[in-house]
């Protein structure tokens, strides 16, 4: 393989790999939104799955389990914010608010207490399971793009099918669809648009306590602010998506590639590494505006 | 018998503030080794003596602009998440041109000069966001808080790059001449004449707000869209005004700091100040008076948090824990049922 090809590879894998949480959180925050709120919480909960997940990981040397305690953590996370929200009738945005700002402050105070730092810390792990058969992935180009993968970053292709699934032909997703449409119709059913909201999101947690554990995991570490906006920008990839599993699928492709290609810049490039940051928000920006509508 | 119990706004801010003190106290009990000294340090350190009494008042000045511009964006709905960026560009742009004016400038020219373009620069970064909300529908809290991100990242790069004072081991811009900074109230705090401003402007905005068509106009637009544009009210330039008032206000917090109590612009130079000033407005419950309490409030559970943070080993960042806490209960409309009927029994 020639060297530019080597290098496209290493950027589309890489694409693929940052794409994971992002896929994760927006799938789930498609459950929330479809139900009529706007989760802004997804943030908060990627922050507190990725702590909680790690921890646990870090603790039991088992991967699995540290997928739980990020999906079990982010839940209860998205039930306190429901609790608030629906049976206090609070509002969703100052709830949604509350737990980023809550997550900031108990991974901090946590990280601190159990790890005496507020840095990095940095968890040994077991090596990433791979989901391809090693002979896939000697494949030139496309193995090393497509068949690389660990059975985490999979599993969030998984997610995004089967969560469509449920979306589309399950009783229980078309009732939260209903509810985000028309509540009074369905609680003239006699279903609770209430449950329907509360269902949607606990599935928002476990998008987003999923998402936030495939970025602990990308680095084997917790980082403080690990999510940076990835929160935002999955909640950007719902609307450019047009809130269908496909599209939103695509988006998160399109921003993993900016981040991508910004991580690739920053090696290669004489432009400041701080401007390249930027350059993932630049393009959700962009991608949030064009994903709007005129009045 | 109704099933919940309504919570009237007095009740929610009485148990928003009740809840985070106990909170932070229970926490106190469970960290510190000298509860006894720990609770002194949180709750009566920062009134002890002249020094932390004018730090303390110092820290509330921000937050009491910055929170008064978040109330007045929330008359009309419009949610602005964007204020990290929009106070930490401000500042920056405040800074740098205090730092170009000639050494002879008058101070007052100075502290015109950068609290004008500190308010300039948070008003364009807030009226993008609600320009985006007018014009193409798009979420004002999404895209303020994407602008402010893509802000920072820029505000970080000048800061270590350009415009990164040489001398200094911090991440910071040069230390602006002595004489340009605003002068100090209660010496040898950092306290200084920026909380005058900041009292004229609550004031002045409660006067807007009841005695003008502006402030009713305002608060229409945020109580019924379709109605406010039924009567003829612009809601697409009242959207981008209260965005831009809102960044504006950040922006001003901002410039002050720098030709105030800081004197330079560090690197992470907001340090959650953007979202303090959303707890701020939410305790305020939309009354102007009420954002002197409530920021007071917030910056007690602030200043209280660095002084725990030092003498018990527990982390300043409590208190978005705090915050969090208090939000919760400021929002929540209603108690259900359950809890009343343990009341009764």
């Amino acid at each position: 393989m020639s060297g530019t090809a080597a290098v496209l590879a290493d950027i589309l894998k890489y694409t693929i790999v940052a794409a994971t949480p992002l896929l994760f959180a927006s799938i789930g925050g498609l459950f929330s939104e479809l139900a009529g709120m706007l989760n802004i919480a997804l943030e908060g909960l990627m922050g507190i799955g990725a702590f909680f997940g790690m921890a646990a990981a870090g603790l039991t040397g088992n991967v699995f389990i540290g997928m739980l305690a990020a999906i079990g953590s982010a839940v209860a996370g998205s039930l306190l914010m429901g609790t608030v929200t629906i049976k206090f009738k609070a509002n969703l945005f100052i709830t949604g608010l509350a737990i980023n700002l809550l997550a900031g402050g108990i991974t901090a105070v946590l990280s601190q207490w159990w790890y005496h730092t507020k840095a990095v810390v940095a968890f040994t792990l077991p090596p990433p399971v791979p989901a391809f058969p090693a002979a896939l992935s000697q494949i030139p180009f496309v193995g090393p793009v497509l068949f690389s993968h660990s059975v985490l970053t999979v599993s969030a292709w998984l997610w995004a099918i089967v969560a469509a699934f449920i979306i589309k032909n399950s009783r229980h997703g078309i009732r939260i669809q209903a509810t985000g449409m028309n509540a009074q119709a369905v609680s003239s059913l006699g279903y609770s648009p209430d449950r329907a909201r509360m269902a949607a999101l606990v599935w928002s947690g476990v998008g987003s306590g999923l998402g936030g554990f495939a970025l602990g995991v990308s680095v084997s570490a917790f980082v403080p602010n690990i999510v940076s906006g990835r929160g935002w920008i999955a909640l950007v990839a719902i609307y450019l998506g047009r809130k269908k599993p496909l599209w939103i699928a695509a988006s998160c492709l399109l921003f993993a590639l900016s981040e991508s290609l910004s991580n690739y810049i920053q090696g290669f490039s004489s432009i400041p590494p701080l401007l390249v940051l930027a350059l993932p928000y630049a393009v959700t920006l962009v991608s949030l505006i064009a994903s709007g509508n005129k009045r | 018998m109704p099933a919940e119990r309504e919570l009237h706004s007095p009740a929610r801010v009485m148990l928003a503030v009740g809840v985070s003190i106990a909170l932070s106290a229970v926490v106190l009990a469970l960290f510190s080794k000298d509860l006894g000294s720990a609770l002194e340090q949180f709750f009566l350190e920062p009134f002890s003596n002249r020094y932390f009494l004018g730090n303390y008042l110092a820290d509330a000045v921000p937050l009491m602009i910055a929170g008064l511009g978040v109330l007045i964006a929330f008359r009309s709905k419009n949610f602005n998440l964007g204020g990290e960026g929009q106070l930490y560009a401000s500042a920056l742009a405040a800074g740098v041109l205090a730092l170009r004016l000639p050494a002879g400038t008058a101070p007052f020219a100075v502290w015109f000069l950068a609290a004008l373009t500190g308010v300039l620069t948070g008003a364009a970064i807030g009226a993008l966001s609600g320009l985006l909300k007018a014009v193409r529908h798009v979420s004002e809290m999404i895209s303020s808080f994407l602008v402010s991100a893509i802000v920072i990242n820029v505000s970080d790069f000048f800061i270590t790059g350009p415009l990164q004072d040489p001398a200094s081991n911090f991440q910071t811009t040069r230390q602006l001449a002595p004489k340009f900074l605003l002068p100090r109230i209660l010496a040898p705090s950092k306290l200084d004449i920026s909380i005058g401003l900041a009292l004229v402007l609550i004031v002045a905005f409660m006067i807007v707000d009841k005695r003008t068509k502006i402030g009713f106009e305002l608060k229409i637009c945020g109580e019924n869209e379709e109605f406010a544009r039924y009567c003829g009210i612009p809601v697409a330039a009242y959207q981008i005004a209260a965005m831009a008032i809102s960044g504006g206000m950040y922006g001003l917090a901002g410039a002050l700091l720098v030709i105030g109590p800081q004197g330079r612009v560090m690197r992470g130079f907001s340090s959650g100040l953007g979202w303090s000033a959303i707890s701020v407005a939410l305790l305020a419950q939309g009354s102007g008076a009420g954002i002197v309490p409530a920021a007071l409030f917030i910056a007690f559970l602030g200043t209280g948090s660095d002084h725990i943070m030092i003498g018990s080993g527990i982390p300043s960042e409590i208190v978005s824990i705090l915050q969090a806490v208090a939000m919760f209960f400021i929002t929540a409309r209603s108690l259900p049922r359950i809890w009343k009927k343990r009341g009764q029994s």
